[in-house]
């Protein structure tokens, strides 16, 4: 029954497109480019949330048309559900464009009965298996629904005995299944041309990821990172060229939730109050459209990428922003996930520093496993490092066991790359405050190492802390801004840093 | 399954005239000649002109297809020949509920089916209430209506019920006959503003900028073959209109550099807004985002500059991007060359194969001709800044000093120059003073001190700068 409705929904629907005057259809793009960025406010070690994806990518299309002579209204299809609009750019056309359109008054039960206002449909009751059908005039707007008019007067549909449906005879002419794009032109003669549309589309988000496995030397380590991209758009984008960008671009907007503001556009019968007797049989409700529910990610999940042959992102400078392109045509499908080799060096010489911060009042953080490199050439780096997590890896005979796990911001050629990635366990850090004067107090800190190897300890003081320091033990040095007490714990022994610092007021 | 189609379908008299004369919503709209003329502030005012057909006397007329987002207080309707008695704007929405509260005291008809041969049996019932259930008196039984009491079928809808809000004018007419009438409202749910796609030429240091209106309809209405204008402007309202706010002043966040034009555009004007007006009646549709070009400009001048801002004190344990800002002007000369309505400008640049790529946006005021603009697009990977605290003494009960570094990275392969500001100098007392800096600020204003730093190619700088304050 049900099948034979649709059935008549998409014969009509047929009909309508090919009644419209003057109109050129473009299914589909013939070349795609799609360039994705990152979610404007997300932290580096903050995960993509593949439910709400807050990114978004720039999408150039190639379509070859043909455009008649005279007016014409060239609709796109397969464009981006999340397309903003207002960012839509189409060139190559022979005169330009006299308007762009985005209808996005969509066809939805709610829709079609409002459409329906005034017009004839049937009623189809069903009671005990039986079915009857009955012609009726729609006379209510769909927050009123259903009032209609039949033969014997005026009823309120499925508020009887039996379970009530309406069919329809004709889609509102209006109402699109889809957000449409489309754009109004005069052309002179009729002409073939290759037409440009580019726009910005919410619902997508990439970010780098960073493997460091240790060498057995404690020295160096093996760093091997991913570009991890990842679409919610319902529409896939095959043989696309691929890119992102990397460096932080100024949005206005923020990506819409998903599950927000999602216009109900189911229609419901409502009836008179029955407070007594509940309803014998199960309400009936026409069935929502199948809208593409997030929810139903998990089940797309695509993990692309291969050992044998690591196809490297290249990079390239956008203005003050760092652009990588996937070196082949790849899809960028609907509510998947994909990954691409960013970077792959061997022995990078890195450093594991056991990092403690230290405030005016003495008390120091438990010191924090911190992996440490130069991104510089002469350090085996020297590439521009997108914001990420960073797992870091030891070696344990054929396999290597995860040791922790942080993140990195974006950081440029030059600079110095830290990323605190576990709190240690075995150096530990004590503040013992034995000693204090008029406008003084002393502080003394024991930093213990309980491995059978030496390790590098920092404790950080606040640069603006130090002038007000005095008899110390050792001496600090100044690093970005910060007064450092950095000291190598032999095995399984101790080093202790005593000063006095003034108060403050 | 069997299926019944019951043999009334074949003669409905009644719903066989309904269907002829039902208005198809799009094919037959009953609005007549319309205007729309839209402000930014979500406000437009719709001025419709139907051929109003009038018996002599008093009539009362019904208005439909108006705007669903009609501001019912603001319409007024002019006809030749005839005076307005009253104006109504009834939305007593028709439902099931609200059908039934009216019939209380009438009679309707159950229809009930016997589930085992599909029979029908009618019966007349008088509805005696419906508190929150009804209660019918079906001959000299009383019941309380429920799903299985039948199918309740009401003789007729009640005058003042409303498939949706209508307007209706009672008109007092000298004599009979068709004339023009105006219909003047405003309506909610419109509303446009612009936005600017600019290619950003950075070696050339050139800029092409194209200029496009956008307007969305959310009234939940389609205004056909409308005469469409549209006001840079925000009229005031009594509700209160939100207005985007503007330039540089004190506390507002966002590069330095821009300044009010004072040129004016060869633009038609309606006291101080700049009208835009369509080319060609347009169709607006529901629920449509529509754009119309309005400006086309290529090779304009444009540079690109970076800029930071520190809070006062502020310190940070990592570097952090600068703005990157993009300079232009709304000038005659060496600029754009028109006034620009409040809107978004997207920035693009072209990638190593020619493809232009999105670089960044930054939203604009309603900006005059003759503006220079500074637009923050994004952050620059590559140069960086670590402001952090040297030394922070009490020099007096109300005085102290402060010593301020900003060391400034730059991996790029040409030298950059930095616009520097530190902020929050001013607090009530005016006599913040700089006892010692490594370069020379400029004191933009009472608030800010701004150093010029020049980073080399791969390479670093800092600034220092001692400050005496009381705070």
């Amino acid at each position: 029954m049900r099948r034979v409705l649709r059935w008549g929904m998409a014969l009509l629907v047929g009909a309508l497109a090919s009644a419209a005057p003057a109109q050129t259809l473009s299914p589909a793009p013939d070349r795609v480019a799609v360039t994705i960025y990152r979610a404007p406010l997300r932290a580096p070690d903050q995960a993509i949330d593949r439910a709400w994806l807050q990114g978004y990518a720039l999408i150039t299309e190639q379509r070859r048309v043909t455009i008649p002579a005279g007016r014409t209204t060239l609709r796109f299809e397969g464009v981006a559900a999340g397309i903003l609009p207002e960012s839509a750019i189409v060139t190559g056309l022979p005169q330009g464009v006299r308007e762009k359109n985005l209808d996005a008054d969509l066809l939805s039960p709610r829709t079609l009965y409002a459409g329906s206002f005034g017009r004839p449909v049937t009623i189809r009751r069903t009671i005990a298996k039986r079915i009857v059908e009955e012609a009726a005039i729609v006379r209510s707007g769909p927050d009123g629904a259903a009032i209609l008019q039949t033969r014997d007067g005026f009823l309120a549909a499925d508020c009887g005995p039996s379970q009530d449906a309406l069919v329809y005879n004709r889609v509102p002419p209006t109402l699109a299944a889809k957000p449409t794009l489309s754009v109004e032109l005069d052309s002179p003669t009729a002409v073939s041309v290759t037409v440009t549309l580019s726009y910005l589309a919410w619902g997508f988000d990439w970010q780098a990821n960073y493997v460091a496995t240790l060498r057995p030397d404690g020295q160096s380590a093996d760093l091997l990172a991913w570009v991890t991209l990842a679409s919610s758009d319902t529409t896939s984008f095959a043989d696309a060229e691929t890119m992102v960008v990397a460096g932080a671009v100024k949005r206005e907007g923020s990506a819409p939730n998903p599950t927000w503001n999602v216009a109900d556009e189911s229609l419901t019968f409502r009836c008179f109050a029955q407070p007594i007797v509940p309803a014998p049989a199960a309400v009936f409700a026409p069935p929502p459209l199948p809208a593409p529910a997030p929810m139903a990610f998990e089940a797309d999940i695509v993990v692309t990428g291969t050992r044998l042959r690591r196809a490297m992102v290249q990079q390239e400078d956008l203005g003050d922003l760092k652009l990588y392109r996937v070196p082949d045509r790849t899809t960028v499908a609907a509510l998947a996930q994909k990954q691409v080799a960013l970077l792959d060096r061997a022995a990078v010489p890195v450093s594991i520093v056991y990092v403690s911060t230290v405030d005016s009042g003495g008390d120091a953080d438990a010191p924090r496993i911190t992996l440490r490199l130069r991104n510089r050439t002469d350090q085996g780096l020297g590439v521009p490092l997108p914001a990420g997590p960073v797992a870091l890896f030891q070696p344990r005979g054929d396999t290597a066991l995860l040791i922790g796990e942080g993140a990195i911001a974006d950081k440029a050629v030059g600079e110095e790359v830290e990323a605190g990635v576990a709190d240690a366990t075995q150096v530990t850090i004590e503040s013992a405050h034995p000693d204090s004067g008029k406008d003084w107090e002393a502080y003394r800190l024991t930093a213990r190492n309980a491995n059978p190897y030496p390790v590098r300890f920092e404790a950080r003081f606040a640069g603006e802390d130090l002038p007000r320091m005095s008899r110390m033990t050792e001496t600090l040095t100044r690093k970005d801004g910060k007064a450092v007490w950095s000291v190598e714990i032999p095995a399984n022994g101790t080093r202790s840093f005593g000063y006095r610092i003034k108060d403050s007021d | 399954m069997r299926m019944w189609l019951a043999t009334t379908m074949l003669c409905l008299p009644g719903v066989a005239n309904a269907q002829s004369a039902a208005p198809d919503p799009v094919a037959s709209s009953a609005q007549g000649d319309l205007s729309v003329t839209i402000y930014n502030n979500d406000l437009a005012l719709i001025q419709d002109t139907r051929q109003l057909a009038l018996p002599r006397g008093r009539s009362r007329q019904e208005f439909a297809d108006v705007s669903a987002q009609i501001r019912p207080e603001t319409v007024t309707l002019t006809a030749a020949g005839a005076g307005i008695i009253e104006q109504n704007f009834d939305y007593d929405l028709l439902s099931p509920q609200t059908l039934m509260n009216k019939s209380v005291g009438q009679s309707v008809t159950l229809v009930r089916t016997n589930p085992a041969t599909g029979a029908e049996t009618r019966e007349a019932a008088r509805v005696l209430a419906n508190n929150g259930g009804t209660i019918v008196q079906v001959g000299d039984r009383i019941e309380v209506l429920d799903r299985n009491t039948g199918r309740v079928v009401f003789p007729s809808l009640p005058a003042n019920l409303r498939a949706r809000p209508t307007l209706s004018v009672t008109l007092d007419s000298a004599n009979a006959g068709t004339r023009p009438a105006t219909l003047n409202y405003l309506s909610r749910g419109l509303g446009w503003k612009a936005d600017y796609v600019a290619l950003f030429d950075e070696k050339a240091g050139k800029l092409d900028v194209q200029g496009w209106i956008t307007l969305t309809n959310t009234t939940g209405t389609t205004f056909n073959a409308a005469k469409t204008l549209l006001v840079a402007g925000a009229v005031g309202t009594a509700d209160g209109g939100n207005r985007p706010s503007f330039y540089g002043g004190r506390g507002t966040p966002g590069p330095r550099g821009n300044q009010p034009g004072t040129e004016t555009a060869r633009r038609e004007q309606l006291g101080d807004f700049y009208l835009y007006p369509l080319a060609e009646r347009t169709t607006i549709a529901n629920a449509q985002t529509k754009q119309v070009s309005f400006l086309d400009v290529a090779g304009a001048p444009a540079a690109k500059s970076y800029f930071y801002r520190n809070p006062w004190l502020q310190k940070l344990d990592e570097a952090v991007s600068v703005d990157t800002v993009l300079k232009f002007s709304s000038s005659r000369e060496g600029g754009l060359g028109d006034a620009l309505p409040a809107g978004t400008v997207r920035v693009y640049m072209r990638d190593a194969r020619g493809a232009p790529q999105f670089i960044g946006e930054s939203e604009i005021p309603h900006t005059p001709m003759g503006s220079k603009l500074a637009l923050k697009t994004g952050e620059a990977f590559d140069v960086k800044i670590l402001p952090t605290v040297e030394k922070r003494e009490r020099i007096s009960d109300e005085r102290w000093r402060t010593t301020m570094r900003y060391t400034l990275t730059n991996a790029r392969a040409q030298g950059v120059t930095v616009e520097l500001a530190q902020a929050g100098l001013e607090r009530w007392w005016h006599d913040t003073k700089i006892t010692d800096e490594s370069q020379p600020s400029t004191r933009a204003d009472a608030d800010e001190a701004v150093w010029q730093v020049a980073v080399p190619a791969n390479g670093t700088a800092s600034v220092t700068a001692t400050f005496d304050t009381r705070f």
